[in-house]
């Protein structure tokens, strides 16, 4: 999904868009995090935009809305930047060989960091993809494949 | 009674069990890390099951990890009974003649269990339907414990011993009990965060049969006096949140959430909410605060939430694990099992359901999984909040008490208790909430202290000893605790370093 943009064409009807779905949900406190979901699901990330309208319509003040976004590792509160993908560095795959295969495949740091554990340790050693998606049992040709294919579109 | 009875007999008989044979095509994360699509499409084996007329179903890892991709064929003959085979690793080749075979039934195999006893069961060997769940089992143990009152239900579940398999082990029936005794409404938030690193049943059993949490929750609901249960998944776990949706929509559609399969005025509404943090947002307070729209950070205790939890309320919280053993507990042969996620030297890692009463050996269950014993130093049990088990205790049974959530890493020649016990301190400081300080600080200096060439043991004990007493969470509670037992067990490691 391309990140929104605020200066972008479509900013204003994927702002309206999302709202709209908003105003499904419930306005008390509990749906504070299933917004959070939904914005990023629509937006890609909170964009400030975002913060506002989910304030306004579960009424909790803007700073205790930011408190709470900002307690969430997974909410991206910032333009993510694409194209990284992240190397499981957690105990199995470590153990697996995953900084061997970080330092053969010699891809960027910026296109290739680390993550803890991805919860597929019995495929060790595991990458990440920027969709999300899990690769396991990786080798150095399998990595730089997927990754040239994956850059390439 | 006899309606109830009627009721799901009446969903078994839309079920489709005929001579018919099926290409289960084990497509769930493990079999798409593996590259399952591809690798079926350039054998050819889905053109060649369709042409001998098989039934072509999408279904989930069967816990046997270390196989995928994998597929499994299946028979079923004149008689109903069923024959299978699965075809391991197919990247590296299949035998196609014999692939050809078991559709033909001219050899016979069953990997398969028969899907109605144990855990894991029907793992593996659903389509995703409530069609094919039901006809392995599902919600027949409901059907049945719907007709005792609850005291009974309760009862039963305390004399089980189960205990809560997401890591403490704290009895259930006590726990269903507690709260059951409070005035309500009562809430029900079923634990499927699995932030623990090493750990992935849960997961896998979210996406293997959604059906037995769903049945294991209705079962809590009814003991309890619960109306409003919420299942917080974790959020990047999207197979598993995709798979439970489709089931509940199953389970409306199909009338077992209504009034036609629920005892007489029972009624009970299930939510999923998707998490969206690290290891501390799969404790129990912070899951509450979370649901309430409150940050994300743990609660004091007491009060505990089966005095007061959801919104103030009674609430019972139980790992995906705990609800779905509850179903297995009026089965023939009880105690309940514990499923153990393993990873590591082994030649097969997976999922596995071992005996939770003590009756299986490390020696015998590592055995089972293919570990050559000799190269095996030690067993990490239960990741950063963990315990190293070395090989002079290999003897010693299986305890719950010692597994945690079950999370099982197996270690190597190669490995360097040391450097794993360090990367465990790193991964509990940048997991550290830093809601109080002696886990925000604590986490940090334990960290330095650890990396120095000379570990001053003292100071690592003093220090461990006070984020024990003084966190408010287990994530500080207990970070020292597999140090401690590094230190404990391999105390040559800590003189100096040892590489
Ligand atoms: C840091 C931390 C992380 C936890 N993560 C999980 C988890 O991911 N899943 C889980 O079921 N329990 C987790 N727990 C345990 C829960 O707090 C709680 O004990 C459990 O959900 C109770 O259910 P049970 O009795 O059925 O095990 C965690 C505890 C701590 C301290
Ligand atoms: S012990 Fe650690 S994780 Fe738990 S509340 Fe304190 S700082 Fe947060
Ligand atoms: S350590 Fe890499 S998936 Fe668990």
């Amino acid at each position: 999904m391309i990140p929104y943009d605020m200066t972008a064409d479509d900013a204003g009807d994927r702002l309206a868009n999302f709202e709209k779905e908003l105003l499904v949900l419930p306005a008390v406190k509990s749906y504070l995090l299933p917004a959070f979901h939904l914005a990023q699901e629509r937006l890609d990330w909170l964009p400030p935009e975002s913060i506002v309208v989910i304030s306004s319509h579960l009424r909790i003040p803007l700073s205790e809305v930011y408190a709470t976004a900002t307690a969430y590792s997974e909410l991206r509160l910032e333009k993510p930047q694409y194209g990284a993908w992240y190397m499981c560095t957690g105990v199995a795959c470590e153990a697996a060989g995953a900084q061997r295969l970080i330092d053969a495949v010699d891809i960027a740091p910026e296109k290739l960091g680390r993550i803890d554990c991805q919860f597929l340790c019995s495929l060790a050693p595991v990458c990440t993809d920027h969709h999300g998606k899990i690769l396991g049992r990786l080798t150095a040709d399998r990595v730089r494949a997927f990754f040239m294919e994956d850059i390439g579109d | 009674m006899t309606i109830q009875h009627t009721f799901l007999e009446a969903i078994r008989q839309e079920s489709r069990r005929q001579p018919i044979s099926k290409l289960f095509i084990h497509k769930g994360t493990c079999g798409m890390a593996t590259d399952i699509v591809s690798v079926c499409e350039e054998l050819g084996i889905i053109d060649m099951a369709m042409s001998l007329n098989a039934e072509i179903i999408e279904t989930s890892c069967d816990g046997r990890c270390w196989a995928a991709p994998s597929v499994t064929v299946q028979k079923i003959d004149d008689a109903g009974a069923a024959y299978s085979r699965r075809f391991d690793r197919i990247d590296l080749g299949i035998d196609l003649e014999e692939f050809n075979k078991v559709l033909d039934l001219t050899t016979v195999h069953n990997v398969f269990d028969d899907g109605v006893t144990g855990l894991a069961s029907r793992f593996g060997q659903l389509d995703g339907s409530l069609l094919a769940a039901v006809e392995l089992g599902a919600y027949s143990v409901a059907e049945k414990v719907f007709l005792q009152d609850q005291k009974t239900i309760l009862s039963k579940i305390e004399t089980s011993k189960l205990s809560g398999r997401g890591g403490a082990h704290f009895p259930t029936g006590l726990k269903w009990k507690l709260a059951a005794q409070n005035a309500g409404p009562r809430y029900l938030v079923v634990n499927a965060e699995e932030g623990e690193p090493g750990v992935f049943k849960d997961r896998h059993l979210l996406e293997a049969d959604p059906h037995r949490l769903i049945e294991g929750i209705l079962i809590c609901c009814y003991a309890v006096g619960v109306e409003k249960a919420f299942v917080y998944v974790n959020g990047q776990a999207h197979k598993a949140i995709e798979s439970l949706l489709t089931a509940l929509d199953q389970a409306k559609n199909y009338g077992i959430l209504g009034s036609e399969f629920l005892p007489e005025e029972m009624s009970v509404d299930i939510e999923v909410r998707a998490g969206a943090g690290g290891y501390v947002c799969g404790e129990e307070s912070v899951i509450l605060n979370s649901i309430e729209g409150e940050r994300p950070v743990p609660r004091f205790k007491p009060p505990f939430a089966t005095d007061q939890g959801l919104w103030g309320m009674p609430t019972v919280i139980n790992n995906v694990e705990t609800l779905a053993a509850v179903t297995t507990l009026w089965q023939d042969s009880p105690p309940p099992t514990k499923l153990v996620s393993l990873s590591g030297n082994v030649t097969r890692p997976g999922v596995y359901e071992v005996p939770a009463d003590g009756t299986l050996s490390w020696n015998g269950f590592l055995l089972s999984a293919g570990a050559e014993l000799e190269t095996v130093p030690a067993l990490l049990l239960g990741g950063p909040s963990g315990i190293f088990l070395p090989r002079d205790k290999f003897e010693e049974r299986i305890e719950m008490k010692n597994i945690g959530a079950g999370g099982i890493f197996v270690l190597s020649p190669e490995s360097s208790v040391r450097e794993i016990t360090n990367a465990l301190a790193g991964y509990n400081e940048r997991e550290s909430c830093g809601e109080c300080t002696p886990c925000r600080e604590g986490t940090i200096r334990l960290t330095k202290l650890l990396q120095q060439e000379t570990v001053d043991l003292e100071k690592v004990e003093e220090l461990i000893e006070v984020m024990e007493e003084a966190s408010l969470c287990m994530l500080g509670g207990m970070a020292g605790r597999p140090v401690k037992s590094a230190i404990e067990n391999f105390p040559a490691t800590w003189i100096s370093v040892d590489r």
